[in-house]
């Protein structure tokens, strides 16, 4: 028999149309979602914006209103959710077994996806180990930090070797040390074994690193969709380059507002950011700034940043007043 | 159905479940107190003074001689101790699988909800029908081995104090077995039925025991008639009640199963 989800063709997620309405509140609204297999792909949003409704549906745990296209791993959702879960692992804002142990954590949600109980004890001891765990996996979860709750709920999404993970706000309690390791676990698991991540998260510097492809969500609504850089371009339509002068020259802002193409010039600590009017315009303003009698440490193209993009989609989007998350 | 999952969810609630004295303490010290504390008073009382029967007539006396067998009715004390131990008790068996099953059923449902739990489970291949399998499990199985244990320690009470005040050994009676290997699982799934239907819409755990804890009332009421002699839990009545209760469990399991689907539990989370 073989198993359409298996078979590696066709896209992770799949979706189109998807809406679903609490009463008269619409969480989201014809959204259109296609990740492809291998990716890691990063659902951006503010809170309320409607990133926990979409996982929910995503997983077949909650039904959407109304939807014309919904496939995960191959299998329509609608017909096929008893398929595609053994196959997905889900790190959501949600508590462990707080008086069980670390490893009974693991080891039961291992049979729960269908290990015996030896492989689901020598997964979980293999998960203590990867998230450095190991000394504590015989404590019950009530004592840990909440960095090592954290690192727990990620290792139970992993304990059945999914071929899609779902993370929600992954690296919320993480040092930068374990946030980094984690960002290049998936970095390097993605690529490796071709396993699709679907992470949530406001850390927007950390999403612009590890993800293949974002979508920006607000109201319910996708936004905005693509590789980081070209959302970022497509979002902050602007050209800006960045001139570092040598350490103690006395290159000052005026020096460059004469220069072809200049729009706009940024004082920062000891570089210049300059707003071209133009894409077009940068090969004669990189031609005028080299001739400047200035030592310079570098001029460089300053793309804009997923934050920048982030903020010029969403705005400073205030919480939703009732509180409910969706 | 994979019957494996459900004992994985059923072993992993239980775990949880009596892993904390909090929960386990008054799950223990009420049923002792009933089952051992006031059998072992009553009948120590008889054995050690006889004249206490008297202040017992008016309590016992309106019980009727038919339901009490001749070897019984040779002395004051013996049929008191036959009429408590058979009859008057029996109320109590009930009190102890509605207390247990209520708890456990309604931290196992509503208390997963409540520690924010619940949703992972649900994002795993268990299946809803294996889900609820499992739950129901996880509070049916303890109920059942803690009353039948206490039913264990209750006979050897009798036998060590009953017996000599009586004079023979005449415990356990048929109305006994029917009691614990019928009525008692028949009340414990219909109690835990209750629970995990109010469970998907409690707020947590104290709601659902409360909600759940009422069906408490009608088995009171049932001591109540057992003790004025209004009612006599023969052999018959127990086997009766027994199969309406387990007819009633029938629709409500099959209501449960029908009626539990992830996208409504979810719904109801925060």
């Amino acid at each position: 028999m073989t198993d359409k989800g298996l078979e590696g063709d066709g896209p992770a997620i799949d979706v189109r149309g998807l809406s679903k309405s609490f009463g008269p509140l619409t969480a989201l609204d014809s959204v259109d979602l296609t990740i492809p297999r291998g990716a890691v792909f990063g659902l951006l949003g503010p809170n309320g914006a409607g990133k926990t409704t979409t996982v929910r549906i995503l997983n077949g745990v909650l039904d959407p209103t109304s939807v014309t296209k919904i496939d995960v791993l191959g299998h329509d959702l609608r017909r096929e959710a008893e398929a595609v879960r053994p196959q997905v692992g889900v790190q959501t804002d949600t508590n462990l077994y707080e008086r069980l142990s670390a490893r009974e954590n693991l080891s039961a949600f291992g049979r729960l996806y269908g290990m015996d109980t030896p492989s689901s004890r020598s997964r979980a001891d293999e998960l203590l180990e990867m998230f450095g765990l190991t000394d504590r996996g015989a404590e019950r979860v009530e004592r840990f930090s909440k960095g090592m709750k954290q690192k727990l709920l990620i290792a139970r999404a992993l304990v059945a070797h999914p071929r899609l993970v779902y993370l929600d706000e992954p690296t919320a309690g993480l040092d930068p040390e374990a946030s980094h390791e984690l960002m290049t676990y998936i970095t390097r698991v993605s690529r490796e074994a071709h396993t699709t991540f679907f992470i949530t998260s406001h850390r927007l510097d950390e999403m612009e690193g590890v993800c293949t492809a974002v979508a920006v969500l607000d109201d319910g609504r996708i936004r905005a969709s693509g590789p980081p850089e070209q959302v970022a371009r497509e979002a902050v339509p602007r050209v800006r380059v960045r001139v570092t002068p040598r350490v103690g020259s006395d290159m000052t802002a005026g020096d460059l507002t004469t220069l072809p193409g200049v729009k706009e010039i940024l004082s920062l600590d000891g570089a210049f950011a300059v707003d071209l009017v133009r894409e077009d315009a940068v090969p004669s303003f990189l031609r005028a700034v080299v001739a400047l009698p200035f030592d310079l440490l570098g001029v460089a193209e300053e793309p804009p940043t997923l934050q920048e993009a982030y903020l010029a989609l969403v705005g400073n989007h205030p919480a939703r007043a009732d509180g409910q998350v969706v | 159905m994979r019957w494996s999952r459900a004992w994985t969810v059923a072993v992993k609630d239980m775990r949880e479940t009596f892993s904390t004295m909090q929960l386990v303490a008054p799950l223990v010290v009420v049923p002792i107190v009933v089952v051992v504390g006031y059998p072992t008073v009553f009948l120590l009382a008889l054995r050690l003074t006889p004249g206490s029967v008297e202040g017992l007539q008016g309590f016992l006396g309106g019980f009727p001689d038919s339901a009490v067998p001749a070897f019984a009715l040779a002395t004051s004390a013996a049929r008191a101790a036959y009429v408590a131990v058979v009859y008057l008790f029996a109320g109590f068996f009930l009190l102890v699988p509605v207390m247990v099953s209520t708890v456990v059923a309604a931290n196992s449902f509503a208390g997963e909800k409540e520690r924010r739990t619940l949703e992972g489970l649900l994002y795993t291949p268990v299946s809803d029908a294996e889900l609820v399998v499992g739950k129901i499990s996880a509070a049916f199985v303890p109920t059942i081995v803690f009353t039948w244990g206490c039913f264990a320690v209750y006979s050897a009470i009798v036998a060590l104090l009953g017996v000599p005040v009586v004079g023979r050994v005449f415990f356990p009676t048929a109305n006994w077995w029917a009691l614990m290997l019928l009525l008692v699982p028949a009340v414990s799934l219909l109690v835990i039925s209750i629970v995990v239907l109010v469970s998907a819409k409690a707020r947590g755990f104290q709601e659902a025991n409360a909600i759940g804890g009422s069906v408490i009332l009608p088995v009171i009421g049932l001591v109540a008639a057992q003790a004025s002699g209004l009612m006599v839990l023969s052999t018959g009545l127990v086997a009766g009640t027994a199969l309406v209760f387990a007819l009633a469990d029938v629709a409500l399991l099959y209501l449960i199963v029908s009626v539990f689907k992830r996208s409504r539990i979810v719904s109801f989370l925060p």
